[in-house]
């Protein structure tokens, strides 16, 4: 791999160890995968910021690294974290909250912004054909897909130290040659809701592992839609990217064709239950963008949120802040708007949470490892007819 | 004696002379390792129960979350990291892991040929691995 005179000096180690150790890992990395070069990121967004899933191992790196004068070189966002400060914060113990504290201030005082959210580009939007170095598999293909923008699925370490470096190795997708789709899909049903979009991607993940899919026969498609899409084909796959919609210009690839039967199928599984009264109903994985905020006090439309049951709509701060009208509605209602927080990577079954109602088909995979409950996989109109009364 | 050399390619350089603690299969970091005591606590695992603290420890690759380098680290700061890490293919987790933990690593090693408990060497400037004792049996 080819280094620049001040790339080898950072190797080297001139410039203090922590960002020797970084630019090693990008090397190795890139050497791994056949990179030429290094090239510049216009933003990282690191994941693996949740306690819960982290542990404390990490918080010992982070720390050394932040002790050695770390410093993020780009713009650098980081993804939830496992609590929402105001309203779960309080109801976990204290040592659980401590150790994320210290966790969030590693990554300050290495200059990372407390974004906490995982659809980073909701804050600032990438640029189309600029190159990131972003971790959150939904973010990846949402930024691919959906945006335009160039980035790789990275790990957690990987996007701190294209963060702290302000570089990535230019391998897989930030090579033209390899974002050509290699694999048409021909969805035969026409889609209804955003449930179904999920749907359609947990069923493909396990089919396309990392190809590059064109998805063909989708209708009245929206970014809310793909986002659900793209987070469910991350879920169950090492899908990068897809195409919507386009046709192909050359050659003949492999075709695969979905029928209805396919994703009924695949919704039926999502959900393990068929719980008429869930404890907790979520809506934001990936978290919410202002207009699905507006969309869901809308549908509340001044009714109460049932007894024993707990709605949350998770987001990031920056969009609650924007959202100030919709966010009182739905609290006026009895529901929560809930920031800096992953659902799948919190504490709810400290909370007493045991059956968890869903639009999102990547919760509604991984909750019933992950948080030890039960689900229910269903559109957001069924989501919030089972959320409030009369 | 003639001792049997098997050639891989470099990832972490270093030197070392241990005992092989060797496996069919991929291991994860993060929650297949206990990161307190060094102990492989994955179920169903051909390693389970073993501590993998100063050996040369050699499996095909890793799987699992990238949480995993992190760990490796946390058994470094510990002394409960391995003393060399010997791949059949390297994967990034355990790749970035031996990076920060400073643990030399070779990889593109054949590791069917390494037993469990057999001293061997591991020249990681070179990208060697030397078989120099074989477990009394």
């Amino acid at each position: 791999m080819y280094l620049t005179k001040e790339e080898e000096r950072t190797y080297d180690g001139e410039y203090g160890w922590a960002n020797q150790i970084c630019m090693k890992i990008l090397v190795r990395l890139g050497e791994l995968f056949n990179a030429t070069r290094l090239i510049p990121i216009s933003s990282a967004h690191v994941a693996g910021v949740s306690y819960k899933t982290l542990g404390d191992a990490p918080a010992e790196f982070l720390q050394a690294l932040a002790k050695a004068d770390g410093k993020a070189k780009v713009r650098a966002t980081l993804n939830p974290q496992s609590f929402d400060p105001e309203y779960l914060g309080r109801r976990l113990p204290k040592h659980i909250r401590e150790k994320q504290l210290n966790i969030l201030k590693q990554f300050e005082k290495m200059g990372f912004t407390r974004s906490l959210t995982c659809t980073p580009y909701y804050l600032e939007k990438p640029k189309r054909d600029s190159h990131l170095a972003w971790a959150e598999s939904s973010a990846v293909v949402y930024a691919n897909s959906v945006l335009g923008a160039w980035t790789n699925r990275e790990g957690g370490p990987s996007a701190l130290a294209a963060a702290i470096i302000g570089k990535t190795p230019d391998y897989g997708m930030h090579r033209a040659e390899n974002r050509q789709s290699n694999i048409l899909v021909d969805v035969k049903t026409s889609l209804r809701n955003e449930a179904e979009f999920g749907a359609l991607g947990i069923y493909l993940g396990k089919i396309l592992e990392d190809k590059i899919p064109i998805i063909q026969g989708l209708n009245d498609v929206s970014e809310v839609k793909l986002k659900q899409l793209g987070a469910a084909l991350a879920t169950t796959g090492m899908v990068n990217m897809f195409y919507h919609n386009t046709r192909r210009e050359r050659g003949e690839i492999e075709k695969i064709i979905v029928e209805a039967e396919d994703l009924k199928r695949t919704s039926e599984e999502l959900s393990t239950t068929a719980e008429v009264k869930p404890d907790l109903v979520f809506i934001g994985c990936p978290h919410c963008s202002l207009d699905e905020i507006r969309k869901i006090a809308g549908l509340m439309d001044d009714k109460k949120v049932r007894a024993g049951t707990e709605f949350w709509v998770c987001t990031s701060c920056y969009v609650k802040e924007r959202a100030e009208d919709y966010v009182k509605k739905i609290e006026k209602s009895g529901g929560c708007v809930l920031t800096d927080m992953c659902t799948i990577v919190s504490w709810t079954e400290t909370l007493g949470i045991k059956t968890i109602m869903t639009n999102s088909a990547k919760t509604a995979y991984y909750a019933p490892t992950l948080n030890k409950a039960e689900t229910v996989f269903a559109p957001l109109k069924q989501c919030l007819d089972t959320t409030l009364e009369g | 004696m003639k001792y049997i050399t098997l050639k891989g390619r470099t990832i972490v350089q270093g030197c070392c002379k241990a005992e092989a603690l060797v496996s069919s299969k991929p291991i994860s970091f993060l929650g297949g390792v206990d990161p307190t005591n060094g102990k492989i606590i994955e179920k169903d695992h051909d390693l389970y129960g073993e501590c993998i603290k100063e050996k040369v420890l050699c499996f095909p690759h890793g799987h699992g979350s990238t949480v995993g380098s992190y760990v490796l680290y946390s058994l470094a700061e510990k002394n409960l990291a391995p003393k060399a890490i010997v791949n059949q293919t390297a994967d990034p987790v355990v790749v970035v892991g031996a990076i920060i933990a400073d643990i030399p690593m070779v990889d593109q090693i054949d590791i069917k040929r390494i037993k469990t408990g057999d001293v061997i060497k591991v020249d990681a400037y070179n990208g060697v691995v030397k078989i120099l004792k074989r477990r009394e049996s």
